[in-house]
């Protein structure tokens, strides 16, 4: 029975690549995926091209994956897909065709997927009527409009899919859903209809469970952190698909877990609806699904439903919406707290007095209770014998002075404020603020185009 | 009745989507499951949370992987772009969850501590 293996090659921009290259090397695997977007990164590829037209893609596919493993995936035909592309999906094209140039790669086909990136249909779309209607707030789009630093539509599999069946070699895109990746490869080779939901969905679903890279293999794992083996060398997974059965394991010879528990914590990752999880390509059903270990390092997954694909795409539109500072202050034993929460005190006081006009202010202590706010121990028990404490000040503006004032006031509080006070990691920086705006928009305002070149 | 935390029973993971906060609760053993789906309520989440936890809480069960989802909305201080939060992207959700505090039965207990 035919079987194709896809491996997840990368989790995100600035991931690791040594599970990728580990897989290239020892993995029976037929293509591998690598996904580089989160939600904000199209919004930072977008600045990164406005100060340097030359970017706005993860060049860490070509200088990281490509070039130590590219040759000889090519050579043992392992295609490999990603959304590297980025806002600069032609600069990341060329990139590749002219490290293939170089590595001596003739007939090397690098296949490309344009048209996710709508930022300047947006006059059009709203002269003929359309809102961008905020999923998660109340807003009028109308008030970002002049703010925004890019607007990509969540693409599909189809034109991916293209790609593969004119024998692209490796394929990149821009914003396509992560999972689309993952999918394209095998609707190509089983070749799945564009309305076969039930497979569309068991391809969804293998993707999802590859695009967060090690996590899906005993990373981040909470049930048994400890027993993870060779977390230095943590594989990622593989997703195995043939007409009946759908498995995830992972390559010989590597750190990391496949387990029920470690796919179960992949499975719902970012999941809202688990009855309708909503993709380009299929809305999945998971609520009835099984996950059962069927071997060492081998789960298999059941009972993956689909149903039809929603009508529109969901947009990611990223804009300014104002600036921040971060500062920090660390104290020592004893009442490490109490000091930390008297200078905050006093901060806040000469900011007051400087005439600081902040949009929002939050304090909280590192050591005690940044990460769990209010969950988070704070009986007298906990408290009175803390080793150390370190005091952080978040201020945001639409005013980006506003935001200044607070630097230069952290550091005399080594020798004005309570004792033991110790400034490091040099001034803070006010930063940008980028906002998303989550919307959606009808599939027809797109022009999707599959495109090939050959070095 | 005893009191003992979730992360004894259960385990999970946690996702953000703009300001929206996901984190599954699995059963550690098949046996905690009714445990988690009568302890673990919206109810009891926000009550947990404060207003740590500005949106609705919404819990989908899921017997078949012996599990939740909990979906909680306005939960992350803005969202990974807009939180000023040190954990801007909720990775800290998870355990946030597990701190939880619930109640068994002296019999529930004496199954978990065996």
């Amino acid at each position: 029975m035919k079987k194709i293996a896809i491996g997840g090659g990368q989790g995100f921009w600035g991931d690791s690549p040594d599970a990728a290259l580990h897989m290239l090397r020892h993995a029976d695997i037929q293509y591998m995926a690598c996904d580089y977007l989160a939600e904000l990164t199209m919004s930072i590829m977008a600045k990164q091209q406005l100060k340097d037209p030359g970017k706005g893609f993860a060049p860490d596919f070509v200088t990281r994956i490509l070039k130590d493993g590219g040759k000889e995936a090519w050579e043992k035909k392992i295609r490999i897909l990603t959304n590297a592309g980025g806002m600069n999906i032609t600069g990341c094209v060329e990139a590749i065709r002219q490290w293939a140039e170089s590595a001596g790669m003739k007939g090397y086909k690098i296949g490309y997927v344009t048209g996710d990136s709508i930022k300047e249909k947006i006059p059009q779309l709203l002269k003929e009527g359309w809102t961008f209607p905020n999923f998660d707030y109340d807003g009028d789009f109308n008030e970002i409009v002049d703010k925004i630093y890019n607007c990509n539509a969540y693409i599909g599999h189809e034109k991916i899919k293209e790609c593969l069946n004119q024998g692209a070699d490796v394929v990149i895109t821009g914003r396509a859903a992560d999972s689309a990746l993952f999918l394209a490869p095998f609707a190509h080779e089983f070749g799945w209809a564009e309305d076969d939901w039930d497979n569309l969905a068991r391809g969804i679903m293998a993707g999802h469970l590859l695009e967060c890279g090690g996590q899906g293999a005993g990373g981040n794992y909470m049930y048994d952190w400890r027993s993870v083996p060779r977390m230095d060398e943590l594989g990622f997974p593989i997703a195995e698909i043939t007409e009946d059965t759908f498995e995830i394991t992972k390559a010989p010879d590597c750190g990391g877990v496949i387990c029920e528990q470690s796919c179960k914590e992949q499975f719902l990752y970012e999941v809202l609806d688990p009855a309708n999880y909503m993709t380009p390509d299929v809305n999945v059903d998971i609520s009835q699904a099984t996950i059962t270990q069927v071997g060492p390092d081998r789960v298999r997954i059941g009972n993956v439903r689909g149903k039809k694909r929603p009508d529109d795409l969901k947009l990611c539109v990223g804009y300014h919406k104002g600036w921040k500072t971060v500062s920090m202050l660390s104290f020592a034993w004893p009442d490490a707290y109490e000091k930390a929460q008297y200078c905050a005190d006093v901060i806040m006081k000469k900011m007051a007095r400087r005439g600081m006009k902040a949009d929002d202010v939050h304090i909280s202590y590192i050591g005690v209770n940044s990460l769990h706010l209010n969950v988070a121990d704070m009986s007298e028990e906990s408290l009175k014998n803390l080793n150390e404490c370190v005091l952080r000040i978040a201020v945001f503006s639409e005013d980006k002075s506003e935001c200044a004032k607070i630097i230069p006031e952290i550091s005399p509080l080594q020798l004005n404020g309570p004792p033991g006070a110790s400034f490091f990691g040099g001034r803070a920086h006010v930063q940008e603020v980028m906002a998303l705006w989550p919307t959606y928009v009808p599939r027809d305002a797109l022009d999707i185009q599959a495109h090939i070149l050959e070095v | 009745m005893a009191e003992i935390y979730l992360n004894d029973i259960a385990h999970g993971r946690s996702g953000d989507k703009g300001d929206t906060s996901n984190v599954c609760v699995y059963a550690r053993k098949p046996a905690y499951y009714k445990i988690i789906e009568r302890e673990v309520t919206p109810e009891a989440l926000h009550a947990h949370f404060g207003d740590m936890v500005k949106g609705e809480i919404i819990r989908y069960d899921l017997p078949s992987l012996g599990g939740f989802n909990f979906v909680m909305k306005h939960a992350l201080g803005g969202g990974a772009t807009m939180s000023l939060r040190l954990d801007s992207l909720g990775k800290s959700m998870g355990s946030a969850v597990m701190r939880m505090k619930v109640h068994v039965t002296e019999e529930e207990l004496a199954e978990i501590t065996a």
